[in-house]
């Protein structure tokens, strides 16, 4: 048989349960635009039931948690979907400026200095002996000489500003590893005292989504809450409530900072995020189109000194070197080609020693034809820098693309993940208005009850 | 039950704005630069392409200007050997004139002055010059070619036997010289020994019929000769021709790789336009719309 009292009680537990219900719904409208917040679910559920003789007796209702709402599966691939969108991210920005210095089609890059200096010995062949046309060439020269230099000083600038982010982007990844750690320990402190985290998971997944648009990370959950993050290639950042902290040193033969895990060089393991796309571009893209230059500008300044030493200058002496010799190898030659003369006479347009044939063309004619000789590897010079536009526009094409279908994917990924967690308002003032409801009506039994008591009471007549 | 939606709708509303606002902007840069292509990313073999292609077109334009330098040389140096076939032909008329029997002495010395006078001038001749440089001397152009020994009457070659080749369009190059030694000193008939030899053989009065024959020779070499330099001026006039067309060619080819469709663009950024209004209204109506809340009524 039941009982009033035991009524009570039920009633009693039903409007706690519906005020913890209307405060879970309260702080989700209070988060609603809070970034990585999960929205939370009162997770009812109907008391054991109590066995009164033959009867089984409901015996109301508790709250038994509170949960956060996530897909681990979404949120992994969200990570991953950030770390490469980091790296394009990066690429893109990058690549913009080092395409910009070769737009040929508005008129920049190294396409015009290099035809006038052809043409200007075409114009020596024409016009060998005079000497305002000898002048023109050395200017082109002096020309061509520095649309080389300030190219690869604007490749070095675009460089060291890599280098200088990735310095930043090592700084930045500490920091949310350090926090991370600490969140760590809150998490197991948590879930050991039986406590809701997920607030604290929300935080620890707000921190990874943040340095998965840095760097390559993996996590494994400990088991007891706490994250445990390596890079992709094993390299860890955090254990527990530790974070390792990289660091960065000078590579003594770049001059630029690599990124060190515990002491091993881990510059070349990185694969995504931010980090990867400037080291990319540092150490492999840069590098790569400086000594495309490098080639070209060795390879052509050697072969117009070697031609004019095959000729003869307007005193009739044997030419000497146009340009200043590249290094050997060629490294840096782009950066420091300059003009070997300033006397126009020097300029070695006849192909013979004798005296008053000042007039010959035979040598310039020979100078000129180097513009259609494969001098470098295996490429007439404009063929070779055309290669090179290509290959930039390609490159910036290429991650452009990845980054355009990247961010559709990952729109689409955020997409679902706020289908599990966002908030959304509609919903909530639903729950609201069943959850007040619920409470009105267990208040109003209540109520009830106690006039149930009472007539229970009345049914005692009164002693005077 | 349908799935849940991510019920904020402001990122996706965001990327289409974003999306629309992109396109605006490629059009109208579209049109404002008149090129499709404006970074070397939007069509990297295009990009490429246009290397070569402006490269060419500079190419040509200094051919061009290879042909404004050579032309006056190769007219000066027609013009100058028109007039040595003329004075030839005078020295001719003059031999032939100077072999009839019926002349005395007296008549005879002063047709071998007015033979002196064409001699001088066919030295003169020889020695011409275009922009201070001389165009009979093969490739010593600083040096005069031709001097004349006014005791001996003997002409002396200066210059060297060079010719010069000067491109004047892709893989095509043109001859710019014929030396003066050649022109004027030739085996099959030598200008300044023939009209020497006919002012000694009218001086002297003997031989002036062979004298005749050789200033034939030297007429004929001349004039055979004389054809390189206008077949010369016949070329880089054709060239010219061929680089202007080429010239225009290559500026289509140039539009065609690179340059904008300008009604596309005009009206891409048109419907990129439209696509913001509409993008932005439905934004504005979506993100005004009310809630549930909005209906409950006042507690």
């Amino acid at each position: 048989m039941g009982s009033l009292s035991a009524s009570l009680n039920i009633a009693a537990q039903s409007l706690d349960a519906e005020q913890t219900a209307i405060q879970t719904t309260t702080n989700n409208i209070a988060n609603v635009n809070t970034p990585g917040y999960s929205r939370e679910v009162a997770n009812f559920e109907d008391n054991p039931p109590v066995e009164i003789g033959n009867l089984t007796l409901g015996s109301g209702v508790d709250i038994s948690q509170v949960t956060s709402l996530r897909d681990a599966v979404l949120d992994l691939r969200v990570n991953q979907e950030t770390q490469q969108q980091g790296a394009l991210n990066s690429l893109v920005s990058s690549g913009q400026q080092i395409q910009s210095l070769f737009n040929e089609t508005s008129g920049a890059g190294l396409q015009a200095p290099l035809t006038a200096f052809f043409n200007s010995l075409s114009a020596l062949s024409a016009n060998p002996s005079d000497p305002s046309t000898r002048q023109a060439v050395l200017t082109a020269a002096q020309n061509l000489a520095s649309a080389f230099n300030q190219t690869s000083n604007n490749l070095t600038q675009i460089q060291q500003g890599e280098d200088l982010s990735v310095t930043q982007s090592v700084s930045q990844i500490n920091t949310l590893t350090s926090q991370l750690a600490a969140v760590n320990v809150q998490v197991v402190a948590a879930t050991g005292a039986g406590q809701n985290s997920g607030p604290l998971v929300d935080q620890q997944q707000q921190l990874l989504n943040q340095l998965s648009n840095l760097i390559d990370v993996s996590s494994i959950n400990a088991g007891n809450g706490s994250l445990t993050l390596t890079t992709s290639s094993g390299a860890p950042l955090v254990v527990g409530g530790q974070s390792f902290q990289l660091t960065t040193q000078a590579n003594p033969t770049t001059g630029f900072q690599d990124v060190y895990s515990q002491g091993t060089d881990i510059t070349t393991a990185i694969t995504g995020g931010e980090l990867a796309g400037e080291i990319q571009t540092r150490d492999q893209q840069i590098p790569s189109i400086l000594s495309s230059l490098d080639s070209l500008a060795s390879t052509l300044a050697t072969a117009v000194n070697t031609q004019n030493a095959q000729g003869y200058d307007l005193n009739g002496n044997a030419g000497g070197n146009i340009f200043v010799p590249p290094p050997a190898g060629g490294v840096g030659a782009a950066a420091s080609l300059a003009v070997a003369i300033t006397d126009p006479s020097l300029i070695a347009a006849s192909g013979g020693p004798a005296p008053g044939s000042a007039g010959d063309n035979t040598n310039a004619n020979a100078l000129l034809a180097i513009q259609n000789q494969t001098i470098d590897n295996g490429q007439t010079p404009l063929n070779a820098y055309s290669n090179l536009v290509f290959q930039i526009g390609n490159q910036v094409s290429t991650a452009q693309s990845n980054q355009n279908s990247g961010s559709l994917v990952l729109q689409q990924l955020q997409n679902l993940q706020a289908g599990v967690s966002g908030v959304d308002i509609n919903e909530e003032s639903a729950n609201l208005i069943r959850f007040q409801s619920a409470y009105t009506a267990s208040a109003q039994i209540s109520g009830i009850i106690d006039t149930l008591l009472q007539t229970t009471i009345d049914m005692v007549p009164v002693t005077a | 039950m349908s799935i849940r939606l991510n019920p904020d709708p402001l990122p996706d509303l965001l990327a289409s704005i974003q999306q629309s606002e992109q396109n605006m902007n490629t059009a109208s840069q579209q049109l404002s630069s008149g090129q499709s292509v404006n970074e070397l990313s939007d069509d990297p073999a295009a990009a490429a392409s246009v290397v070569l292609n402006h490269s060419q077109t500079s190419q040509d334009d200094q051919y061009l200007q290879n042909i404004n330098t050579l032309q006056p040389g190769f007219q000066i140096a027609d013009s100058s050997l028109n007039d040595v076939v003329t004075a030839l032909t005078q020295a001719l008329s003059l031999g032939t004139e100077g072999a009839n029997g019926t002349l005395n002495d007296a008549d005879r010395q002063a047709i071998a002055v007015q033979v002196q006078g064409i001699q001088s001038q066919l030295v003169s001749l020889a020695n011409a010059t275009s922009q201070g440089a001389y165009l009979f001397s093969g490739t010593a152009v600083a040096t005069q070619p031709f001097t004349l020994n006014s005791t001996t009457g003997a002409v002396t070659y200066n210059g060297n036997t060079g010719v010069n080749s000067v491109q004047i369009s892709n893989g095509n190059s043109i001859q710019t010289n014929v030396p003066g030694s050649q022109l004027f000193l030739n085996p099959n008939g030598n200008v300044f020994t023939a009209i020497q030899d006919l002012n000694t053989a009218l001086q002297n009065n003997s031989n002036i019929g062979a004298a005749v024959t050789e200033i034939q020779n030297a007429l004929n070499t001349v004039t055979t000769q004389r054809v390189f330099y206008g077949n010369a001026l016949n070329q880089i006039n054709s060239t010219e021709d061929f680089l202007n067309q080429d010239t225009v060619n290559l500026s289509t080819q140039e539009n065609s790789l690179i340059g904008a469709n300008l009604a596309d663009a005009a009206t891409n950024l048109a419907q990129a336009q439209t696509d913001e209004q509409a993008t932005l209204n439905a934004a504005g109506r979506i993100l005004s719309l009310p809630n549930l809340l909005t209906y409950l009524p006042p507690p």
